[in-house]
């Protein structure tokens, strides 16, 4: 009997240790939007599509060079800078002030876009990296941990920290903080509002890329994954409001765990649906944020 | 002189002269067409789909609400008619009008609380889209992969009970009918207290508010007749192409319905109705001459003009009418 | 007499700061009362407390006697209040008269006939613009609008909330004339929360002076003028 309990609470344990290290993961993907909405107030429904993109640009590049997955973001996180900054001057900075449905609908378009040219290159199979370093388990009093997921976890609290430092302690950052809270005064004391903007798409879409390149290394890509990254990124935002990089890392542990223990008390088909379900009800109870200052 | 005939220009424009020649000229494609049984299938799908998307005018062009969920709402209704049919020997009659009830009835479990919680803009259009992939997951759960033909379980080639023919015609013009009635319900509803409430809720909820008008209810009511009209589409459409899967609820086919709306002009009547028609069209076509080679391309033009559209003509194809308007009207009276 | 619209005690919190702090008001039928006070007292709190944007967190508001506190906002106005905006809030696609037809619904069920109302309603304003949309009129013209649309709702209340902010002189003058006629031609009872001084002074039968969320002052306009407390509270010394 104390052996049957035993394995329980051992299991408990694996899933909150895989919840807690798939919530990292999730938070950091989610970060470049809460950026993207906070400051500007763009809805992005294409964040989980750049994501997508962003892992076939690091897919194609780690095969080409042969180089590990996690180094193609050297090249991918500055690519994709330059593309945000573009994407700003060029559509973004002409909704800015249309109805948020058009926004959003400037977004789909390019999410239909972004999915179906993913589509034509690389078809629907499921492309992954053949073989990575890291894709190696250490176990820890029984509990089994990729080392991969590991890493990740750990770049990601180290992008955090440093992104907090950014937006505290650069006149950048604190320009940027200073724009999302009030545009008009930010603009009265002299900060280039629409440049403000144009880094921050720049930098939400490095962010993406990050964790593209990051993700790769344990997970596949296919043009449809965009879908579920997106909500689960939007659902991480509802949750955390707006305004803390806590909130935001909260938010995605919880809803990391969520998965990790629903995956272990639900057979996997209904694994998806639970996902779903979940981001409704969240939906529904909370779509002001459990921890935002605004 | 030139006065007299621009006056009988708005005159021979008017709603129900335009509605009789859009009959006629639905009622004769066929012939126009060859009795071509493919061309008269794409004709088909082109009508069913115009029908969606005069439907979702009606809660994303009079209420102003973002609704991607339209797969939800035609693979209910779809699957159910399909069902009824395959294990029940029901004819689709009955099984249609089922199906578009079973999608209100879906409509109210979901619409109800996601309007008390205020959901508003981005936040409904996720739900929506949360939807869709919760009916296919839980389809999914219950049927797997398998693919039901309606042709194994109805061996008739011709039967108006089951709606089973040999032909496309007799679809084609149920789906004209029916086209015709959600023409009929959209100029209704426009002319109509709804259709002011709704559009009053579009432009500013509070202010609708501050006016006695209960946001939550009269979105709740657009809600419940777009999702009766696409349930009972959903119906058609299974009895067209014979098959009931779980891919029946398309995440894509909800964004090209959203899409079409958008691009002939929120709010819309004949926007929505050419935006239908062309966009289908266009992209049947591709299909055809594309699909193989390149997968999805229609998607990626539809996106491309939804950005085209969002960026720089929001008003979309409606801006078109609202010219010849302007200039009919102007020169009229001046 | 029983006052049309009775505030009793209400309070209003958002986190620690406390917005309307235990208000009294009474509105007697046929008045115009003017509510000022300086930035931050409270007026457009306890203005939407009162139609029923915000729920307040203690005290009642009754009107015609009945309990109306935390009511949703439309039931309210089917009750007989109804306000304009401050930040106006027009309706852009459609035209003025489309607006006001919408305002007309509430009591006219008939398309038709709720036409008619709102062509009255706008005539009564004094707008002429009412076939265009609302993107193309001025700030004053969709003020106009704002007003007719509540109009037309039938009220018995009418809550404007600085429906005179932004306008010029002579515009001033034609809404003093407006908001006059509303009362003597429409019998409707206003509450009128106000910023200009030129316009609330002109049109009120009595003032109500709050600051920091509570009544500090209540009279004449002449006797509020010159209320010591009032003048303190708005240039932040002591009168002489």
């Amino acid at each position: 009997m104390l052996g049957l309990i035993d394995v329980n609470i051992h299991l408990l344990i694996q899933n909150i240790v895989n919840g807690v290290l798939l919530g990292l993961v999730y938070a950091l993907i989610a970060l470049g939007l809460s950026l993207m909405f906070g400051v500007m107030g763009i809805i992005n429904f294409a964040h989980g599509d750049f994501l997508m993109i962003a892992m076939y640009f690091s897919y194609v590049l780690a095969l080409a060079l042969g180089i590990e997955g996690v180094l193609t973001s050297f090249i991918t996180v500055p690519l994709f800078v330059v593309i945000g900054v573009a994407w700003f001057y060029t559509l973004i900075n002409r909704v800015l002030k249309a109805d948020p449905l058009i926004q959003i609908a400037m977004t789909v378009g390019i999410l239909m876009f972004l999915r179906n040219i993913a589509l034509a290159i690389w078809k629907a199979e499921p492309r992954g990296l053949p073989y990575s370093a890291l894709l190696k388990s250490i176990t820890i009093g029984g509990i089994t941990i990729s080392l991969s997921r590991l890493i990740i976890a750990i770049i990601s609290l180290a992008v955090f920290f440093a992104l907090h430092l950014f937006l505290t302690r650069t006149k950048l950052g604190i320009a940027i903080r200073a724009t999302a809270e009030d545009t008009e005064t930010a603009a009265l004391m002299g900060i280039n509002v629409k440049l403000i903007y144009a880094l921050t798409t720049g930098l939400s879409l490095g962010l993406v890329a990050l964790a593209a390149a990051l993700i790769l290394t344990f997970t596949r890509v296919d043009p449809m994954i965009g879908t579920v990254y997106g909500l689960i990124s939007w659902c991480i935002v509802a949750m955390a409001g707006l305004g803390t990089i806590k909130g935001i890392i909260f938010s995605g542990l919880i809803i990391g765990l969520v998965e990790a223990l629903g995956m272990s008390l639900i057979s996997p088909g209904a694994r998806e649906l639970f996902i779903y379900l979940t981001f409704i009800l969240i939906l529904w109870v909370r779509p002001r944020g459990l921890f935002g200052v605004r | 002189m030139i006065g007299v005939s621009r006056e009988s220009i708005i005159k021979a424009l008017s709603t129900r002269n335009l509605i009789i020649i859009i009959t006629v000229a639905f009622g004769i494609l066929p012939v126009l067409l060859g009795f071509n049984r493919y061309y008269v299938y794409l004709a088909t799908q082109v009508v069913i789909f115009t029908s969606m998307v005069l439907a979702w005018n009606i809660i994303g062009g009079y209420a102003g609400q973002l609704d991607l969920a339209a797969a939800a709402y035609m693979g209910l209704g779809g699957a159910i008619t399909g069902l009824l049919l395959c294990y029940y020997h029901l004819t689709p009659w009955i099984g249609m009008i089922v199906g578009a009830l079973a999608a209100v009835g879906l409509a109210v479990a979901i619409g109800y609380p996601t309007f008390r919680y205020g959901l508003r803009e981005v936040w409904y259009a996720l739900s929506t889209i949360s939807l869709v992939l919760i009916l296919q997951r839980i389809y999914w759960l219950i049927y797997g992969t398998t693919e039901e033909y309606i042709s194994e379980y109805i061996p008739y080639r011709w039967s108006v009970l089951y709606l089973r023919f040999d032909r496309y015609e007799p679809y084609y013009y149920l789906g004209v009918a029916i086209l015709l009635v959600t023409l009929w319900v959209n100029i209704t509803i426009r002319r109509s207290k709804l259709g002011y409430y709704l559009r009053a809720i579009s432009e500013d909820e509070d202010a609708a508010e501050a006016l006695g008008i209960d946001v939550r209810r009269y979105k709740l009511y657009a809600l419940m007749i777009y999702a009766a009209i696409v349930g009972l589409v959903g119906g058609l459409y299974i009895t067209t192409t014979g098959i009931i899967t779980y891919r029946l609820f398309d995440p894509d086919y909800s964004l090209s319905v959203a899409v079409a709306g958008i691009i002939g002009g929120l709010g819309s009547i004949p926007g929505a109705l050419i935006a239908g028609v062309i966009l289908k069209t266009v992209e049947e076509y591709l299909r055809a001459t594309f699909g193989a080679v390149i997968l999805g391309l229609h998607l990626m033009i539809y996106g491309i003009l939804l950005v085209a559209v969002s960026v720089s003509k929001p008003e979309g194809l409606a801006a078109i009418f609202t010219y010849i308007e302007k200039k009919l009207l102007k020169k009229g009276s001046g | 007499m029983d006052p049309l619209l009775k505030v009793v005690k209400v309070t209003k919190r958002f986190g620690g700061i406390v917005a309307v702090n235990k208000m009294d008001m009474d509105v007697y039928e046929g008045e115009i009362v003017g509510l000022i006070g300086p930035n931050g007292a409270g007026k457009t709190t306890l203005f939407n407390c009162i139609t029923g944007f915000y729920k307040p967190n203690e005290g009642k508001v009754y009107f015609k006697g009945e309990d109306i506190t935390g009511l949703p906002p439309h039931v309210i106005c089917m009750k007989g209040i109804a306000r304009t905006w401050q930040k106006v809030k027009p309706f852009v696609k459609m035209t003025a008269l489309e607006a006001v037809t919408v305002g007309a619904l509430l009591k006219y069920k008939d398309i038709s006939k709720a036409e008619e109302v709102a062509r009255e309603m706008l005539e009564f304003i004094g707008l002429k613009k009412i076939n265009v949309p609302g993107r193309e009129l001025t700030l004053i013209e969709h003020k106009f609008v704002d007003l007719a649309r509540a109009l037309a709702t039938k009220p018995t209340l009418l809550l404007t909330d600085e429906v005179a902010a932004g306008l010029r002189p002579f515009e001033i003058e034609r809404l003093i004339d407006v908001i006059k006629r509303i009362r003597d031609d429409l019998k409707i009872t206003l509450v009128v929360v106000e910023h200009v001084m030129r316009f609330v002074m002109k049109i009120s039968d009595r003032i109500i002076v709050m600051h920091q969320g509570s009544k500090i002052a209540e009279g004449t306009p002449e006797e509020v003028a010159n209320d010591p407390k009032v003048i303190e509270a708005y240039l932040g010394i002591k009168a002489i």
